[in-house]
């Protein structure tokens, strides 16, 4: 097996007082179409920095297709990354945006630029481009390097719902055939959960729920039954999250066997459902500074 | 890296050929009535060493006629450091302030690459768009240099190839700025601050002492002043070689004056001679590449730290 495009050990980011991100331990798989999750401020972006060396780890080490990004920046010609808010130049044109881009990157592959980018006029200056536009364009320019890593940050953030279905497919078709590695980063579930195979939930600054998504909705469960004093049940290895509701009891569990008791309704989860759970406050790994207003369960 | 660089910085590059141009025409009109004012006073028969009688009067009375367009021709010591304000200040800062950094330095280009050809490129530029400037100057200013020389800092400033070289150190200060303060209006007022501040250390406490000065002594009443040379100090001395205070002259004028005595006569009575401690007219050269030397030394120097800072230290 090919080695891991991005393993970070130990990674710790310190802004002035505040850690954004801490004692971060994390292997991607070769080839998964990662959904990297968690609140804002969970340091989604500070992690996808680090990876293209935008950013210097205060402590720990992190390195993308084996390779070091800020002692051997050489990696990011193979790396492909959209920022928050894909920040292109204003004053370019899209002709001249992605001349840039066959300019300054050995990689360049012109045919896979004109091939997905034939509904925006070349002309148009990028400043005159919709939001859904730009991030097209964003997109192609990283699909044009033929990266081996895709780094999406939060690319649907101004998307309405239709161009982001159709930036999603754009970004599939452009990685179908590379089997490139794909981490988006969102704090929309819904955006990420369509596509990615791989979750790595972020919550408090390090790693709070990191899995292959199948499995994760194999191992656990939805357990509903009466209200009642909590013993073991058998067959739950943990209870993730309890909920009451009038009389009824919800819990979100491992499971590690069948449920035998008939009292427990028990229903598979949904993806969703999972990361909320997981991103509970109470399940934050250290106390932080509460400077952000932590999620709240409603029921 | 010279298209993308072309791309980004065309205006800047653009604009700065069309304040050649603007100069190029402004010399060229200007010229004319100088040119013939020179030929029709006969002024070259003024040069040294053969200064024909009259002279005394007539170099005086064109120096004057056009002493208003030497003195705005002095405003053109600032054109250097317009390439630090408008093209090397903005260079890393606007990047920083508009967040297009995170595009350009995830590109395939080495962040490191990325800043040294862009400023090469743009330096190249400015070198030779300094050296023009330069050219135009020293080509209009050719009468007035005859005369009086161009080792002085009006003219030595805006002359030869210091003017490139300010370009260069500019720009190199710009860049600088812009990567530490991350804000184009930051990174241009400190280039400013920082260049007008060591173009007066380097004139007032360097230039002076490029080579030993040379001193002259001459008869107290002597104003001890030629064509051509840069006059460092001008000073009294007794015959022991001690300096005479402002105050002890005046006094000696006033005792001449009490007595009676013409004071010209009084002063040479006493021994009293006049010291000037100056640069001579033909170390001109000598010291322009001395200065130029200096400043581009400095200019890489900065380069070089811009670039170590953008790998070492992320944003």
């Amino acid at each position: 097996m090919s080695p891991s495009p991005l393993v970070a050990h130990g990674l710790g980011k310190r802004f002035r007082r505040e850690w954004g991100l801490r004692g971060l331990t994390l292997e991607i798989p070769q080839g998964a179409i990662v959904g990297l999750a968690g609140p804002n401020g969970a340091g989604k972006s500070t992690l996808l920095a680090l990876a293209t060396g935008l950013l210097a780890p205060t402590e720990g080490a992190i390195s993308v297709l084996g390779r070091d990004p800020l002692r051997d920046p050489g990696v990011l010609s193979e790396i492909g990354y959209v920022p928050q808010g894909s920040p292109l130049y204003r004053s370019f044109s899209v002709a001249d945006t992605i001349e840039y881009a066959r300019r300054t990157n050995p990689l360049w592959d012109d045919e896979v630029a004109t091939e997905l980018l034939t509904r925006i006029d070349s002309k148009t200056k990028v400043g005159a481009l919709s939001e859904g536009e730009r991030a097209r364009l964003a997109l192609v320019l990283v699909l044009g390097k033929r990266p081996q890593l895709v780094l999406l940050d939060e690319p649907f953030a101004s998307l309405d719902p239709l161009a982001g279905r159709e930036l999603l497919q754009l970004l599939m078709d452009g990685v179908a055939e590379t089997s490139a590695t794909v981490v988006v980063a969102s704090h929309v579930v819904a955006d990420i959960e369509r596509v990615c195979d791989h979750i790595v939930l972020l919550a408090g600054g390090g790693v709070c729920l990191e899995g292959n998504v199948e499995q994760l909705l194999e191992s656990h469960r939805l357990l509903t039954g009466p209200r009642r004093p909590l013993g073991a049940v058998r067959g739950v290895r943990e209870v993730v999250r309890e909920r009451h509701s009038g009389r009824q009891l919800t819990l979100l569990t491992v499971v590690d066997g069948p449920i035998v008791d008939p009292s427990w309704t028990v229903e598979p989860v949904s993806l969703e459902e999972l990361l909320l759970a997981y991103m509970a406050p109470e399940r934050l790994p250290a106390p932080r500074t509460p400077e952000k207003v932590p999620l709240r369960w409603h029921g | 890296m010279a298209w993308v660089t072309w791309r980004q910085h065309r205006s800047q590059l653009v604009a700065t050929a069309g304040l050649l141009l603007a100069l190029a025409a402004a010399a060229f009109g200007t010229r004319l009535p100088i040119h013939a004012a020179f030929h029709r006073d006969s002024l070259s028969a003024c040069l040294p060493p053969a200064a024909r009688s009259g002279c005394d009067i007539i170099v005086p009375h064109f120096e004057a006629e056009f002493a208003g367009w030497v003195t705005a021709a002095r405003v053109l010591a600032v054109l250097p450091v317009l390439a630090g304000l408008f093209v090397g200040a903005p260079l890393l800062a606007r990047e920083l302030e508009q967040g297009t950094y995170r595009f350009a330095w995830t590109q395939g280009v080495t962040r490191r690459r990325w800043l040294l050809s862009k400023t090469a490129l743009l330096a190249a530029a400015m070198l030779l768009a300094g050296a023009a400037a330069s050219a135009v100057v020293m080509w209009w200013r050719g009468p007035f240099d005859t005369l009086e020389g161009r080792i002085g800092p009006s003219s030595f400033d805006v002359e030869g190839l210091v003017v490139p070289a300010y370009a260069l150190y500019a720009l190199a200060l710009g860049v600088l700025a812009g990567l530490v303060f991350r804000r184009t209006v930051a990174a241009m007022t400190s280039t400013l601050v920082a260049f007008a501040a060591t173009r007066f250390l380097v004139l007032e406490f360097v230039r002076p002492h490029f080579l030993t000065p040379l001193h002259r002594v001459v008869l107290a009443t002597d104003t001890g002043l030629q064509p051509g040379d840069w006059v460092l100090s001008n000073t009294l001395v007794d015959g022991g070689g001690r300096q005479i205070s402002a105050a002890r002259e005046d006094l000696a004028v006033l005792h001449a004056t009490q007595a009676g005595i013409d004071p010209h006569t009084y002063i040479l009575t006493l021994g009293w001679k006049r010291l000037i401690s100056y640069q001579p007219a033909g170390r001109f050269w000598t010291f322009q590449l001395i200065e130029a030397g200096l400043f581009v030394g400095l200019a890489a120097l900065i380069v070089l730290v811009a670039v170590w800072l953008v790998r070492r230290t992320p944003t």
